[in-house]
C-alpha cells in the first residue's frame, strides 16, 4: 500500500515545487522593490511547503474542493503542456543531431529490460507475477501481464531508447488489456487497487505517446478510453481515502488528457465518430467554466446542434443562470458516463438550491413541503432531511422545511459526504459493465 | 531615403547607434518604414557588409533585419519570422549591456512589434499549407517578448528617467494580444501584477494605457468581475483618441454587455454611430423584458457574438430580462401579493413551453437572492409577496 501511495505524494511534491518555481519567476517579473508582491510570493511558498510536508506525513486533511481547485488545475495543466514540450523539444534536438524521431520497437506491454530489472528489484505488482511463483522469494514476472510503469523524467535518464518505447498499436493493445483484464476484471479486488494500477500504467502509455509524438487515430482511441476511465473513476472512487484515490490528481490527468483529445479533434484528420460524446463530456465535466463554454461555442454549428451537446449546453446554461431545479431535471436525461462527468458539480448545485431557497422562502409562518423539495433535489426524503440539516435548515415533525436566510450555514470541511448523495448517478449504472463503459459501447 | 545603397544605410544605422538616437534607429529597423521596400537592401547574405561597419551584436541584428526584408519581399513569413527572432535576440544582448540608459526603447518597440506580426503571418501561412501546430509560432514569439519583459522589469538600478521599465507596458500589451489570440488568458496575471506594483503605472503614454486597460478590462470580464471590467473599459473608451473609431468600436463591443449587465442600456444613436446594430435587438429585449426577442437577437447574430467571445456574457442578460418581465407583471397586477401562476403565464407568453411552476419558483428565488426583487415566496399560498417600498430596486444599485 505504502509503495502505491508514495509516487502520488511525489506527484504532489513535484506539482508544488513547480508552483514555487512559477511563483519565483513571477516574482522576478515583478518589481523587486515592491515588498507586497514579494511578500505575497513568499507567503505562497510557505503555504506550499507546508502542503508538501503535510502530504509527506500522510496526514493531509480534506483538500481544496472543486471550486477553489480551479486555478490550481489550470496551472498544472499548463505545466504539463510545458513538460510535454520539453520532451518534444528534446526529440527535436535529436532530430537535428541524429536525424531520427524516437520510434518504439518494443512489441510487448513491458520492455524486456524493465521486466528484468523489476524482477530483480522485487518491484512487480501482484497483477504482473507469473502464476505459481507468487510464494517464491523472488517472484517471476509474467511477460503477458506485466505493463511498463510510469517513470518520472529525471536528469541523465534516457527516455528515448526505442527498445523501451512501444509503438502506437502496442500502446492501444496495452490500454485495452488494462481495461478488459484489470479494470473490468470480476476477480481482481479491491477496485481502488486496480484503479491505482491502471492509472499508473495509463500514465506510462501517455508518456510513451508524448515521447514519440504520436498522433492520429490510435492516439485518439487511446485518449478516448483514458478519459472515460478517469471520468468513471472520478465518480466511483469518490469518497475513498486520499491514499487510495486523490480527486485532485485524477482531475489534473483528466484535464490533460481531455484537452489533448480536443486538440486532436481540432487538428487531426478524421473521422472522429466519438467527437460529439467527448465534447459533451468535456463541457459537463467543466460546467460553468468560461473556457470550456467558449470552446463549445466555437465549434461548427452542425456539431453544436447534435443532441448530446445541446443537452450539455442547456445544462450549462441552467448552471450559469443559477437554476438548479432545471439543471437537476435536465440531468435526469443524461446517460451514465455523462452523469459521472457532471457528478462533481452536484454538491454545489444542491447547495445553490438550498441557498437561494433559504433567502426566498425566509419568512415567519412559511414552510416548504419536504417531499417537494426532495423531488427538486432528486433525493429521497431522508437524504433531503440530512442535507437540509447539514446546511442549517430545520425540518420539523410534519415534514415541513423551514427556510431561514440567517440559518443557512456552510457545512464544515469534511462534514459533507458526496458519495452519500450518489443516487442520481448510481441509478443509471444499472447493469452496465465497466468494460462497456470505458470502451464506450454503453 | 527609399533608394539608398547598402553602405549609406549601414552608415546611418551606425550613426544612429553611436549618437543614441533611439527613434531614428527604430525607424531603420522597422517594417513600417519605407526602406524595407528598397530592393538594394533586400540581401540574402548581408553579414559580411554589416560586420565591416557595425560592432557586434549590432552587426548580427542588422544583418538579420536585412535578410528579413529579403524574406518578406519573397512573401515567406516563416523565414521572416525566423530572422526577426534573431533580430530580437541580438537586440536584447545589446540592450542588456546598456547600463543605466534606455535610449534603445523605441528600437525594442519596433522589433518586438514586427516579431508578433510576423509570427501571426507565419502561422497563417503554415495553416494554409496544413502543417501548423496551432499557435506554436505565437507561443514562441511570446517567449521572446517575455525575455524582453524580464530585462525591462528587472532594471532597478537606473533612475526613473533612464529606466528600462518604461518598456513594460508596451510589452505587456503585445503579450496580451498574443495570449488573447491563443486563448491563454491566465498568463496575463503575472504581467498585470508586475504593472500594478510598478510606480510608473500612471505615467505611461495615453495610447499604451488605453490598450492596457482594454485588455485588463476584457480579462476582468472573462473572470466575471464586471465592476472592474466596466471601470477599465470605460477608461479605455473615454481616453481613446477620437479619430480611432475602429478602436472605440472594439472597446464598445465589450463595454456594452458589461454596462447592460449593470443596468445601463446603450442608445440607438450610439449603436448606429459605431455600426453595432447587432446589439439593437438584445438591448431592446432586455429593457422590455422580452425573452423571446432576446433569444431571437442572440441567435440572429450568434456568429458575431461568438467570434467576439461575448456570447456567454450576453446570455447572462437573461437574468435581467426575467427581472424586467416580472416587474411588468407586478406593474400590471398592482398588488403586493402576486400569484405565482401569473409569472408562469408571462413565461409561456414568451414561448418558454417547458417551464413549470417549480422552475418559476426557482427563477424568482434566484432573483430574490441576488437582490433584484425585494420580497419572499409563500409556498402555501403560491404567491410572491413583494416589499411595499421599491420591490424592484434599480439595477445600478445592486452589486
Amino acid at each position: 500500500m505504502l509503495r502505491q501511495s508514495y509516487p502520488r505524494v511525489l506527484d504532489k511534491a513535484e506539482a508544488c515545487l513547480e508552483e514555487i518555481e512559477k511563483l519565483l519567476v513571477e516574482c522576478t517579473d515583478g518589481d523587486y522593490k515592491d515588498n507586497s508582491t514579494s511578500l505575497d510570493c513568499l507567503r505562497d511558498i510557505k503555504m506550499t511547503s507546508k502542503d508538501i510536508s503535510q502530504q509527506l506525513a500522510g496526514s493531509h486533511p480534506q483538500r481544496r474542493d472543486v471550486a477553489t481547485g480551479g486555478e490550481w488545475r489550470q496551472r498544472t495543466q499548463e505545466q504539463w503542456r510545458g513538460q510535454g514540450k520539453v520532451l518534444v523539444r528534446g526529440t527535436e534536438e535529436d532530430e537535428q543531431g541524429k536525424g531520427i524521431v524516437p520510434l518504439g520497437t518494443c512489441q510487448t506491454m513491458c520492455p524486456t529490460r524493465e521486466l528484468r530489472d523489476r524482477e530483480a528489484q522485487n518491484r512487480l505488482h501482484r497483477f504482473e507475477i507469473l502464476a505459481g511463483t507468487e510464494k517464491d522469494r523472488r517472484p517471476r514476472g509474467d511477460p503477458l501481464h506485466a505493463v511498463k510503469e510510469y517513470s518520472r523524467p529525471a536528469a541523465g535518464k534516457d527516455l528515448t531508447n526505442s527498445t523501451d518505447l512501444r509503438p502506437p498499436a502496442v500502446l492501444l493493445k496495452t490500454v485495452c488489456y488494462l481495461i478488459d483484464d484489470i479494470a473490468a476484471s470480476p476477480t481482481l479486488h479491491p477496485c481502488s487497487e486496480t484503479n491505482c494500477f491502471v492509472f499508473d500504467r495509463m500514465r506510462g502509455v501517455k508518456q510513451d505517446m508524448i515521447i514519440q509524438r504520436v498522433s492520429g487515430l490510435d492516439c485518439v482511441a487511446i485518449l478516448e478510453r483514458t478519459v472515460r476511465f478517469l471520468i468513471y473513476a472520478s465518480y466511483h472512487l469518490c469518497g475513498e481515502p486520499l491514499g487510495l484515490y486523490d480527486p485532485i490528481i485524477n482531475d489534473t490527468h483528466l484535464q490533460e488528457n481531455l484537452s489533448w483529445l480536443l486538440d486532436c479533434y481540432a487538428t487531426g484528420l478524421g473521422p472522429h465518430p466519438n467527437q460529439e460524446e467527448f465534447q459533451a463530456l468535456g463541457l459537463l465535466y467543466n460546467l460553468g467554466s468560461a473556457r470550456a463554454t467558449q470552446h463549445i461555442m466555437a465549434l461548427p454549428a452542425k456539431l453544436r446542434s447534435t443532441p448530446s451537446i445541446r443537452l450539455a449546453l442547456s445544462i450549462n446554461r441552467a448552471h450559469l443562470e443559477r437554476n438548479p431545479v432545471r439543471l437537476l431535471r435536465l440531468a435526469q436525461r443524461l446517460n451514465f458516463l455523462q452523469c459521472c462527468a457532471l457528478h462533481r458539480h452536484l454538491v454545489t448545485c444542491r447547495r445553490d438550491l438550498l441557498l437561494i431557497f433559504s433567502h426566498a422562502y425566509s419568512s415567519r409562518n412559511c414552510w416548504f413541503p419536504l417531499d417537494t423539495l426532495a423531488q427538486l433535489l432528486s433525493l429521497d426524503t431522508s437524504l433531503t432531511t440530512q442535507l437540509c440539516e447539514t446546511y442549517g435548515m430545520e425540518v420539523n415533525h410534519d415534514n415541513k422545511v423551514v427556510f431561514s436566510k440567517a440559518g443557512f450555514t456552510e457545512p464544515e470541511q469534511g462534514k459533507l459526504y458526496c458519495q452519500v448523495y450518489h443516487s442520481l448517478v448510481g441509478e443509471k449504472q444499472r447493469d452496465l459493465t465497466v468494460g462497456s463503459i470505458i470502451h464506450g459501447c454503453a | 531615403m527609399a533608394h539608398i545603397t547598402i553602405n549609406q544605410y549601414l552608415q546611418q544605422v551606425y550613426e544612429a547607434i553611436d549618437n543614441h538616437e533611439g527613434s531614428f534607429c527604430a525607424e531603420l529597423l522597422s517594417f513600417k518604414h519605407p526602406h524595407v521596400a528598397n530592393p538594394r537592401l533586400q540581401l540574402a547574405s548581408p553579414e559580411e557588409k554589416c560586420q565591416q561597419v557595425l560592432e557586434p551584436p549590432y552587426d548580427e541584428m542588422v544583418a538579420a533585419h536585412l535578410r528579413c526584408t529579403y524574406a518578406v519581399a519573397n512573401h515567406d513569413f516563416v523565414e521572416a519570422y525566423k530572422f526577426q527572432t534573431l533580430v530580437v535576440q541580438s537586440f536584447l544582448r545589446a540592450f542588456q549591456s546598456h547600463k543605466e540608459e534606455n535610449w534603445a526603447l523605441p528600437v525594442m518597440f519596433a522589433v518586438t512589434l514586427d516579431l508578433r506580426i510576423f509570427a501571426n503571418n507565419a502561422e497563417q501561412q503554415l495553416q494554409k499549407k496544413g502543417k501548423a501546430q496551432p499557435s506554436e509560432m505565437l507561443e514562441k514569439a511570446a517567449e521572446q517578448l517575455m525575455s524582453c519583459f524580464r530585462v525591462c522589469a528587472s532594471d532597478n538600478r537606473a533612475g526613473i528617467e533612464d529606466s528600462k521599465k518604461w518598456g513594460m507596458m508596451f510589452l505587456s500589451n503585445q503579450l496580451f494580444k498574443i495570449y488573447f489570440k491563443i486563448n491563454k488568458l491566465h498568463l496575463c496575471k503575472p504581467l498585470i501584477r508586475a504593472i500594478d506594483s510598478s510606480n510608473l503605472k500612471n505615467d505611461y503614454s495615453p495610447a499604451q494605457k488605453v490598450t492596457y486597460k482594454y485588455y485588463v478590462g476584457r480579462k476582468a470580464m472573462f473572470d466575471s468581475d464586471f465592476k472592474l471590467a466596466e471601470e477599465f473599459l470605460s477608461y479605455a473608451f473615454h481616453h481613446c483618441h477620437r479619430s480611432s473609431q475602429k478602436n472605440k468600436r472594439m472597446i464598445l463591443i465589450y463595454l456594452l454587455p458589461v454596462k447592460m449587465l449593470l443596468g445601463h442600456m446603450p442608445t440607438h444613436q450610439l449603436l448606429r454611430k459605431y455600426d453595432l446594430m447587432q446589439f439593437a435587438d438584445v438591448t431592446k429585449a432586455v429593457s422590455e423584458g422580452n425573452l423571446l426577442l432576446l433569444n431571437e437577437g442572440l441567435s440572429k447574430h450568434e456568429t458575431f457574438f461568438i467570434r467576439c467571445g461575448i456570447f456567454l456574457i450576453l446570455e447572462k442578460l437573461k437574468i435581467i430580462t426575467y427581472r424586467n418581465l416580472f416587474k411588468k407583471v407586478y406593474l400590471l397586477l398592482r398588488t403586493h401579493q402576486l400569484p405565482l401562476d401569473s409569472f408562469l403565464v408571462a413565461l409561456r407568453m414568451m414561448q418558454l413551453e417547458d417551464v413549470d411552476i417549480d422552475e418559476v419558483q426557482c427563477i424568482l428565488a434566484n432573483l430574490i437572492y441576488m437582490g433584484h426583487i425585494k420580497g419572499y415566496i409563500s409556498h402555501q399560498h403560491q404567491k410572491l409577496v413583494v416589499s411595499k417600498q421599491n420591490p424592484f430596486p434599480p439595477l445600478s444599485s445592486i452589486s
